[in-house]
């Protein structure tokens, strides 16, 4: 199989602080990969490094084979990488349409006809049609993150990220969007996905990877690491959610 | 009271003479203060220390001396006779004004949510277009408020300007004072025509907020 990200002793620093330490691991095209871990580990940092929010400072990255060190054009490399938030960060001075179709106009990536049309298309996808034209305020939280990945998809991307995408949903919309994100996963988009709903890592991951203090502790598939996980550390981390 | 109504309109003329000078020179100055204000803002929250550290000295001389010296200083120090009061006038109101409406600006963006840029810029916007299209149409309707209060401010700071020989309002009654020896009188015209222009401005721009606030988050 083709590897899409390959990461290799990656380091990262913010000041005096080591976020990352000697992070190492890949994904392959079509592959689905949950990052787990406690909270202050640097799961939200990894995602950030990989899409060039920030950079690293040891170690290398490669992104469809090329190394991100030597990006020329950070704005297309990034176009090329969706990214989720946990907080949909729509953009609310513009309607549901809007928001989708700003970035492939402003880049030209798509005449405003096609973005719309592809939008359109999208927005059926994840049962929203009928929000088009309405702005992000008058939305629910998980019609808002069910936007915000159409808009991220918008843009055709090789590999989306998702950072904690249901943590800030109320409990009865977390279904919609686990729904949307395990229909891409069957269709063989890559993703990374950072999240505490085990049960999505569970059925739809196809490898996991926990992360405590900077490391990767370990990496499974799913039924491995639940069943039997290695280390005291991430037997004490999935008890909690038992 | 006749009196006084008999005197309101025999001047009137004249102070509306000075009135208009006041409008022009408030909203030239004005304008180009918005335009260096958001140049400097521009600057203050660039992640270059040296352009940073232009914009914040500049900032702080500016907001550190009395208009009226400024207007002194620049005036008869520097520009002297090289152009007209007028010009000048405009100037100097606008180098007074681009500070404040900076340090507005620079709030105003500071206010958005980074996660407004961080997914803009996911998205594969630059840094100027993030700004363009997402932060500065978000802040601006924060701002706005703040943006009529600097106007409104310098409007009235535009008083101040009689003191190098600016033929506006101020001095107008001033000079017509000077041979009527009417101070109250004119000076109260002067008063009541400020207040009046203020207070629809104030109106108007109550009127553009309501009309900005459509439905956010
Ligand atoms: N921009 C930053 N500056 C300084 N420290 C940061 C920054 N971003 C994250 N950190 C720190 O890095 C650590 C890991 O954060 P994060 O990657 O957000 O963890 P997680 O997503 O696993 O909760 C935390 O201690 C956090 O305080
Ligand atoms: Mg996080």
């Amino acid at each position: 199989m083709e590897k899409i990200i390959e990461c290799e002793h990656v380091s990262k620093v913010f000041g005096d602080l080591v976020v990352l330490k000697d992070i190492s691991f890949s994904v392959e095209k079509g592959e689905t990969v949950c990052l787990i871990g406690p909270s202050g580990s640097g799961k939200s940092t990894m995602l950030r490094c990989l899409n060039k929010l920030e950079e690293i400072q040891k170690g290398e990255i490669k992104v469809n084979g090329l190394d991100v060190k030597s990006v020329k054009n950070v704005n297309t490399y990034r176009s090329n990488i969706g990214m989720v938030f946990q907080h949909f960060n729509l953009f609310p001075n513009y309607t549901v349409i809007e928001n989708m179709t700003l970035a492939p106009r402003t880049l030209k990536k798509l005449s405003k006809k096609e973005a719309i049309k592809k939008a359109e298309e999208l927005l059926e996808r994840v049962g929203l049609s009928d929000k088009r034209d309405v702005y992000p305020a008058t939305l629910s939280g998980g019609q808002k993150q069910r936007v915000a990945i159409a808009r991220a998809l918008e843009m055709n991307p090789s590999i989306l990220l998702f950072d904690e995408p249901t943590s800030a949903l109320d409990p009865e919309m977390v279904g919609e969007v686990l729904d949307v994100m395990k229909s891409l996963a069957k269709e063989g988009m890559t993703m990374v996905v950072v999240t505490h709903e085990m049960g999505f890592a569970r059925d739809v991951a196809n490898r996991i990877l926990f992360m405590d203090d900077g490391y990767i502790v370990e990496e499974a598939p799913p039924l491995e690491m639940f069943q039997n996980p290695k280390t005291d550390r991430c037997k004490k981390f999935l008890s909690n959610f038992i | 009271m006749i009196e006084y109504l008999n005197l309101f309109w025999k001047y009137l003329p004249m102070l509306l003479n000075g009135l208009k000078l006041t409008l022009l020179i408030a909203l030239l100055g004005i304008s180009i203060a918005i335009i260096l204000g958001i140049f400097l803002c521009v600057l203050s929250i660039s992640k270059n220390k040296i352009l940073e550290k232009i914009a914040s000295t500049y900032i702080t001389i500016v907001r550190g001396i009395p208009l009226m010296i400024l207007a002194l200083f620049l005036y008869f120090g520097v520009i002297k006779n090289s152009m007209s009061t007028n010009s000048a006038a405009i100037i100097i109101l606008a180098i007074n004004a681009s500070a404040y409406m900076a340090e507005i600006f620079r709030a105003g963006v500071q206010a958005i949510d980074i996660g407004q840029t961080e997914a803009a810029r996911s998205l594969g916007l630059s840094y100027f277009q993030t700004m363009r299209k997402v932060i500065f149409p978000q802040a601006v309707k924060i701002m706005i408020p703040s943006l009529m209060n600097q106007s409104i401010s310098s409007l009235k700071d535009t008083a101040i300007l009689s003191a190098i020989t600016v033929n506006e309002l101020t001095l107008t009654s001033k000079v017509i004072i000077a041979r009527n020896y009417r101070a109250f009188e004119l000076y109260s015209y002067a008063a009541i025509i400020y207040l009046i222009v203020i207070i629809f401005l104030t109106y108007l721009s109550k009127r553009v907020e309501s009309k900005l606030n459509y439905t956010q988050r």
